[in-house]
């Protein structure tokens, strides 16, 4: 009862408090609206009404200085107990005011004082000084409005009477200009002006040799302020020898670019985001044109600009700071959503994006082949929204998420999704999002994450996070809380395990990831109740698989499909993007009339509006149905008649669906979508400095750019530096045309089908046979781990003496497809270049490589590939007929335990083939039991191999009629990654019933085991045993993978069973 | 190159070999038959379309027209030899005879790839072709068409260059031309029908009625459909058809053991002849491996996909129970495979007659061409089946009067047919 009653007293105190302090302020606000009287009667004024405003008003006094004159309360004391706030004018400190208490009083906040109360002496202090500048402003304005009078009938100086103003109104700004004036006739070598610097004691000779002279010695600082009595000489030398109109044009700009330092200092102090946009938007509504600042500052606001919303990485910033003008960005500034402390940026996305459509739109003037690229209106959510996102919350520590185990990662991932979810959003991020729903109206959106650090690292991280696409359907509530749910998911990818897996393995893990966002309108049209745009696709500025020998990597690549271009940015393995390049149109990749309709893209994604789902329709169906209504859909889609392919015609009213197929061939005829990429793309790389790739969306009358990044390298297809020193015999080919980008790790085993012999071969029944030991040889070896080296053009039909006879399926295990084209007399025979199944080798990341052994400078080690042992025989007892002409090398075994590296730099255009350590033989520590293995990708043959240790161990030989038990394929070979499975192979003699048993139990085991590895890996199988069960009689007879058991190359490995054995070593 | 390495002409040549020697031919007849009697071998500059120039090679053959004017295709190949060239003219002038139509066995060709060359590039090379054969080619002389990397685009633009040149509107100069500018109606069934008429014969000879028939065919292309509409118009069951499966990359086999639905199964198949398996299996189709069509437990095996499908290997799962094998495809039974059918009492309708229904609509189309009128769908389908069933009795004539295989008896007729022309105009 008592503490209620004094926590009571206490509340009304603090509010009397309150009370006094805003009577306080309103005293001091009447005596500076008061036109009617001057600055002392103000000053005694406030004097006056600044002790009721404090806590002790009987023991308070006040005592304020401006320009050196002191005024206080009558019979002020000075004591010890004091506070005290400047005033400032014009940025300058003028003065100050302090507040003293004649006795010591209990201790408060700040000493005595209340924190109110230093608000409250910081208050007035600022109020003081602005109308200290009010009024000398009026006064300047009338002096100004006197001079102007005055100065009719005068010719010249009118520079004098701003001066003399200025003298009157602002010292400081006068000062400043005759200092800038004195340096200016200085550096043009007026004598007079360096006599009287010398003599003004700011600078003198010696300073200068000082300077000069390399003396380790700091430069002794001087006191450097500029004295006023120095002005009027200064200006009279200037008018000596500079006419008036120029004394004018610089006092002038001068004085321009002293009124625009507030956005100077606004930039380069490391101000928040709302007070920088502050400073923007004075600054846009002050001066519409930028040149009005000096190249210099200009450069340095920009910079400073670029730096706070976009990057900070030099590279991009030297490229923007050209193209990306204030006003820029406060345009952009109209659709950034942040928070009041923001700090953040955009993110590595917006900053690409941003960057490039300026540079479009620039370069548009010079270029009339760029035509219109539009943007779709975009909002950006600062990077720092998310960590407010989490603070709100609670979630904190979920940034620490990376540092956990990757299984822990993977596991407790859908958690975190959820808990995102089911969130709240600060109230500015909502009202920001709000704001940005109103003004996008019921347009689909896709809502895209924009991190800092796929601006650091480059677009190889980008595609690691989420984008959603959003309908954006419905009331109001119903779309932010869905626009809601997709941001709360993209944050939450920032934690997924692939993102961590890719950071950790790259020493990212420690640096500060923040995600903008960006929520930007799908460029499209409504057609029925879909959304989607007429055409959409990637842009490469350089060509990384070139189909012809006459594209250039610089020609470029376009993937592009109908609706959604989610189709063209990923590989898919049943449908296929028309690509063409843009730089060599005419060179198509697909030419028949079956290779055009085989390689069609056959689905479409779009946005169901009615549903609020991303779809997949069938592409024909939805031509055949809306065709009419998809703009530019003649441009899309060819009619098939009578085996051939044609435009679509205003004539043909009824189309068979079955006979619609998406060729773009109306685009590519009408060349100025042609030309507008080709255009887009050599500008974007020759601006950017860099290849780039793009994404871009098309509804029927515009191009709109989406995305725009440096070219990524993402899958082992970067550039490869080739060293210049490697031994000799360990080079097994080098290459120097038409190479792509890429490394290619770990090839066990190379399949070489030696030309010469290949084309002595007798018959076609032979040749025929070759093309199927090849098939045979793609199911056996292990999988994207061999390579296929085989004369002249590979998938030959007809004469299949020109190249081997295989169909896709029949090589669609290899790593690398390579062509030799051995010269035959005097002419190299032209490769194929993989066109029979070219676009069937891209989806599926196959590489092709060609070589040229018999051109200069190549080196093609024909000894290795044919000299090493040749496990054919061994591998297909029945095709040993054909082992002079097909060799199967199994290298770790040729070249005492080396692998295969093909490393291919397509900026050099060379690539070479080097027997060297296999990637996976790294020293690497185990626990005991096996269970902390520690994550790496080397790891994954290790933990597999342990894991088939233990199961053999733990396998009851009697019960299950297990008589041995073997590991075979990528666990034993040391290169199984984490998408493999474990091959086993169980020797077994048991009955039916046991065999039952021994499958169910190798089942549940193989469930489990898939399951571990989803949580290291993130790959999923149904089951990661591969398990195949033989019989002696399988042994005796040698057939399947009993062959394997004792083989001679790549023979399963025994591994002990049961307790029949002791444990061996793991590892 | 070794001598012994593999040489399509040669091959060609060794085959007609063995059948002069069986119609015992003089060594002139033998002499003039084994090599063209007329080959080009020329130079094609084109116009680049970034300014320069490239040189092209460019071939025609033409084995033999005694019978009439030479005819066969135009290949583009960035490897195209002279010998691959005359073995298929070579091959032609047997079809042709064997069908008894008034042509004789041409084949040319450009080497190029024309994937390395744009439309108008081809345009360049077509017309160049022409321009330097005109005087040797035309529709009373040598009638081109389209082949391996051609199309009905190319055979247009060749003669429009030959009307061009000749000063006159020639429509029999080439053939493939699409409906309404020159093709023949019928085109697309031609092939397929051909087929079952020759099977209906087969059939009819051998005494059994077709509706008591079943059959599994091996592939589901233009060829395949075709012949499994007209099978199952005149009473047949097909049990079974393979296709090629483009996402798992493997073929299947689909079998219906009360007979397949062909409209049914077409509306659920992709334009390449690809089976939508889930959906089959909706239907009430098992799926089987792709290899399990030619096991089944049928009267008729129609391998109508891919060369070289029955072999010493395959051979022996077919069921005892087939008595019918034809040839849709081009070489789809190895000579080892032939010999063990033969014995088997296996009926073999081979290739050469059997899927020369293609060829006989292409001399339908010029003829049509010639005289500027087009028949009517029925009119040429009708005409077909006349010229498929002559040529079939004449062939099963002689099989069984000179205890021949089929094969052999249509070689034999056609070698006979040329050579004798040959003969009566006094060349040899």
């Amino acid at each position: 009862m008592n503490d209620s009653q004094e926590s009571f007293d206490q509340m009304l105190a603090a509010l009397r408090e309150r009370a006094k302090e805003l009577n306080c302020l309103y005293a001091v606000e009447e005596l500076l609206g008061n036109p009617k009287i001057g600055l002392e009667d103000v000053i005694d004024g406030i004097l006056a009404a600044i002790p009721p405003g404090w806590q002790y008003p009987d023991h308070c006094e006040a005592k304020i200085i401006i320009d050196g004159t002191e005024y206080a309360s009558p019979g002020f004391v000075e004591t010890l107990w004091f506070q005290s706030a400047d005033i400032v004018a014009q940025d300058q400190t003028i003065g100050r005011i302090r507040v003293y208490y004649t006795q010591q009083m209990p201790v408060a906040d700040d000493g005595p004082f209340l924190k109110e109360e230093t608000r409250l002496i910081k208050t007035i202090a600022d109020r003081i000084g602005h109308y200290i500048h009010h009024t000398r402003m009026r006064q300047v304005y009338h002096e100004w409005e006197a001079a102007k009078k005055d100065r009719r009938g005068k010719d010249h100086g009118d520079w004098r009477t701003i001066l003399d103003l200025l003298i009157h109104t602002d010292k400081n700004l006068y000062t400043r200009m005759s200092h800038k004036m004195l340096n200016q006739l200085c550096w043009s070598g007026i004598r007079e002006a360096e006599e009287l610097l010398e003599r003004s004691d700011l600078y003198r000779k010696s300073d200068a040799e000082e300077l000069m002279s390399d003396s380790n010695r700091p430069y002794q600082k001087r006191s450097y302020s500029f004295p006023m009595e120095l002005g009027e000489e200064t200006f009279r030398i200037a008018a000596e020898h500079l006419s008036d109109e120029d004394i004018m044009g610089r006092i002038q700009k001068w004085m321009q670019e002293d009124k625009l330092g507030f956005l100077v200092r606004a930039v380069e102090r490391n101000l928040s985001l709302p007070e920088v946009a502050d400073a923007i938007r004075r600054y846009h509504h002050i001066s519409s044109k930028e040149d009005e600042l000096s190249k210099p500052s200009r450069a340095g606001v920009r910079v400073s600009l670029i730096r706070r919303f976009l990057s900070d990485q030099l590279q991009y910033i030297r490229i923007a700071k050209e193209y990306l003008g204030i006003k820029d960005f406060y345009d952009l500034l109209q659709y950034i959503i942040f928070a009041a402390e923001s700090h953040g940026r955009l993110g590595g996305k917006s900053a690409g994006l941003y960057l490039a459509s300026q540079i479009l739109k620039r370069e548009a003037l010079n270029n009339p082949d760029l035509g219109t690229v539009k943007t779709p209106k975009t909002w950006h959510v600062t990077s720092d929204m998310q960590l407010n996102f989490m603070h709100y919350n609670n979630l904190d520590e979920i940034v620490e998420q990376k540092y956990k185990e990757i299984s822990q990662v993977r596991f407790e991932y859908p958690y975190i999704v959820h808990t995102c979810k089911n969130s709240r959003f600060p109230p500015e991020l909502t009202q920001g999002l709000s704001v940005a729903l109103d003004d996008m109206g019921e347009r689909p959106l896709i809502v895209r994450s924009s991190s800092v650090l796929e601006d650091r690292v480059g677009a190889a991280f980008s595609g690691k996070y989420k984008s959603l696409f959003l309908a954006n359907q419905g009331s109001k509530q119903d779309r932010l809380a869905a626009l809601q749910d997709a941001i709360a998911e993209v944050y939450a990818s920032m934690f997924g395990p692939d993102p961590i897996e890719y950071r950790s393995e790259r020493g990212l893990l420690d640096f500060a990831e923040e995600m903008g966002i960006m929520i930007q309108e799908v460029v499209g049209t409504k057609i029925g109740k879909y959304f989607l745009p007429s055409f959409a696709g990637v842009a490469f500025s350089r060509n990384e698989f070139r189909w012809s020998p006459r594209i250039q990597r610089e020609d470029g690549l376009i993937r592009m499909v109908p609706g959604l271009g989610t189709r063209a940015v990923d590989r898919l393995s049943d449908d296929y993007p028309i690509m063409f390049s843009p730089g060599q149109p005419g060179l198509r990749v697909n030419v028949s009339v079956d290779e055009i309709l085989r390689y069609s893209p056959r689905w479409v994604d779009v946005i169901n509006l009615e549903t609020n789902d991303f779809e997949t329709v069938d592409a024909a169906e939805l031509f055949a149905q809306s065709g009419d209504h998809i703009p530019g859909a003649s441009q899309i889609v060819s009619v098939l008649e009578n085996e051939q392919v044609r435009r679509l015609s205003l004539a043909d009213t009824e189309v068979n669906k079955n006979d619609l197929v998406v060729t773009f061939a109306g685009l590519m005829e009408n060349k100025k979508f042609v030309k507008q990429m080709h255009a887009i793309l050599q500008t974007l790389e020759e601006k950017m400095g860099n290849p780039v790739d793009i994404e871009f969306a098309h509804d029927g009358s515009d191009l709109y750019l989406l995305q725009c990044r440096p070219q990524s390298h993402a899958d082992n297809s970067a550039p490869v530096p080739i060293p210049k020193d490697l031994p000799e015999e360990r080079v097994i080919f080098t290459a120097n045309r038409f190479v792509s980008n890429g490394l290619v790790p770990d090839i066990s085993h190379i399949v070489y089908v030696d030309p010469e012999r290949y084309s002595a071969l007798p018959n076609r029944e032979l040749l025929g046979e070759v093309g199927r030991v090849v098939s045979k040889l793609n199911k056996m070896l292990p999988k994207r781990q061999f390579i296929l080296m085989g004369p002249g053009r590979w998938g030959s039909r007809g004469d299949i003496k020109l190249g081997v006879n295989v169909t896709y399926s029949d090589i669609n295990n290899t790593a690398v497809l390579i062509e030799i084209a051995r010269k035959q007399g005097n002419y190299t025979p032209d490769l194929s270049f993989g066109t029979h199944f070219f676009q069937d080798l891209v989806e599926a990341r196959i590489r092709y490589l060609p070589l040229y052994p018999d051109e200069r400078g190549n080196v093609f080690n024909e000894r290795f590939l044919t000299h090493s042992a040749n496990i054919l025989g061994h591998l297909l007892p029945e095709h040993s007929g054909l082992e002079d002409t097909v060799r199967v090398i199994d290298v770790t075994q040729s070249a005492h335990g080396s692998v295969l590296r093909i490393l291919m730099n397509a900026d050099l255009d060379e690539a070479v083939g080097v027997l060297s350590r296999p990637s996976s033989e790294r020293p690497i520590v185990l626990d005991s039991d096996g269970s902390a293995v520690p994550m790496a990708s080397h790891t994954h043959w290790h933990w597999r191999l342990h894991m088939a240790e233990r199961l053999a161990r733990q396998i009851d030989p009697e019960r299950f009629g297990v008589k041995g038990f073997y590991v075979f394929g990528s666990t034993k070979n040391g290169t199984a990654g984490p998408g493999s499975d474990i091959d086993l192979l169980v020797h077994f003699v048991g009955t039916q019933e046991q065999r039952e048993q021994l499958e169910h139990w190798l089942r549940g085991w193989s469930l489990c085991l898939d399951e571990l590895n989803y949580l290291r890996t993130g790959y999923r199988h149904d089951g990661l045993l591969d398990v195949h069960i033989v019989t002696d009689e399988d042994i005796r007879r040698k057939t399947s993978y009993a062959v394997k058991i004792g083989a001679v190359t790549d023979a399963a490995r025994e591994l002990p069973i049961g307790g029949r054995a002791e444990s061996p070593p793991t590892s | 190159m070794s001598a012994s390495s593999f040489n399509p002409f040669h091959m060609a040549q060794s085959q007609f070999d063995k059948i002069a020697h069986m119609l015992e031919l003089d060594s002139a007849v033998r002499e003039f038959l084994r090599n063209p009697v007329r080959e080009y071998s020329f130079l094609i500059p084109v116009r680049m379309d970034d300014g320069s120039v490239q040189v092209f090679r460019g071939f025609r053959v033409q084995h033999n027209d005694s019978r009439g004017p030479s005819k066969g295709g135009i290949r583009f190949h960035p490897q195209e030899t002279l010998d691959t060239v005359r073995a298929l003219a070579m091959w032609m002038t047997w079809k042709c005879a064997t069908v008894d139509i008034p042509l004789g066995g041409g084949k040319g060709g450009v080497i190029c790839d024309p994937h390395n060359l744009s439309a108008r590039e081809q345009e360049g090379v077509c017309r160049g072709w022409v321009r330097q054969l005109a005087r040797n080619v035309g529709p009373y002389q040598d009638v081109p068409a389209p082949d391996v990397m051609t199309s009905a685009q190319h055979m247009l633009w060749m003669l429009d260059e030959y009307e061009k040149i000749s000063g006159e509107k020639a429509p029999g100069f080439i053939t493939g031309k699409p409906v309404g500018m020159g093709g023949s109606l019928g085109r697309t069934e031609a092939t397929g029908f051909g087929v079952i008429f020759t099977v209906r014969e087969a059939l009819k000879e051998l005494g059994i009625r077709p509706s008591d028939t079943t059959a599994s065919v091996q592939g589901f292309g233009n060829v395949s459909q075709y012949a499994i509409r007209l099978l199952t118009q005149i009473g047949g069951t097909v049990i079974c058809v393979s296709c090629w499966d483009q996402k798992d990359q493997t073929s299947y086999a689909f079998r219906k053991k009360t007979g397949l639905d062909l409209d049914e199964l077409l509306g659920i198949t992709d334009r390449f002849g690809g089976i939508d398996k889930g959906k089959a299996k909706d239907l009430g189709y098992e799926v089987l491996p792709g290899d399990e069509w030619i096991s089944q437990e049928v009267d008729i095996l129609i391998p109508a996909a891919l060369e070289h499908q029955v072999t010493g290997d395959t051979v022996k799962k077919i069921s005892p129970k087939v008595r019918i094998i034809a040839e849709g495809a081009n070489g789809p039974t190895t000579p080892e495979a032939d010999q063990i059918l033969f014995d088997r009492n296996v009926f073999v309708i081979p290739d050469l007659l059997c899927n020369a229904g293609g060829v006989t609509c292409s001399y339908f189309e010029q003829v049509q061409s010639n005289m500027n009128y087009f028949w009517e769908k029925d009119e040429v389908l009708g005409k077909l089946d006349v010229k498929m069933t002559t040529a079939y009795l004449a062939v099963s004539d002689l099989a069984q009067r000179r205890k021949q295989n089929m094969r052999n008896a249509a070689y034999l007729i056609a070698v006979d047919r040329v050579a004798r022309a040959c003969r009566d105009r006094g060349w040899v």
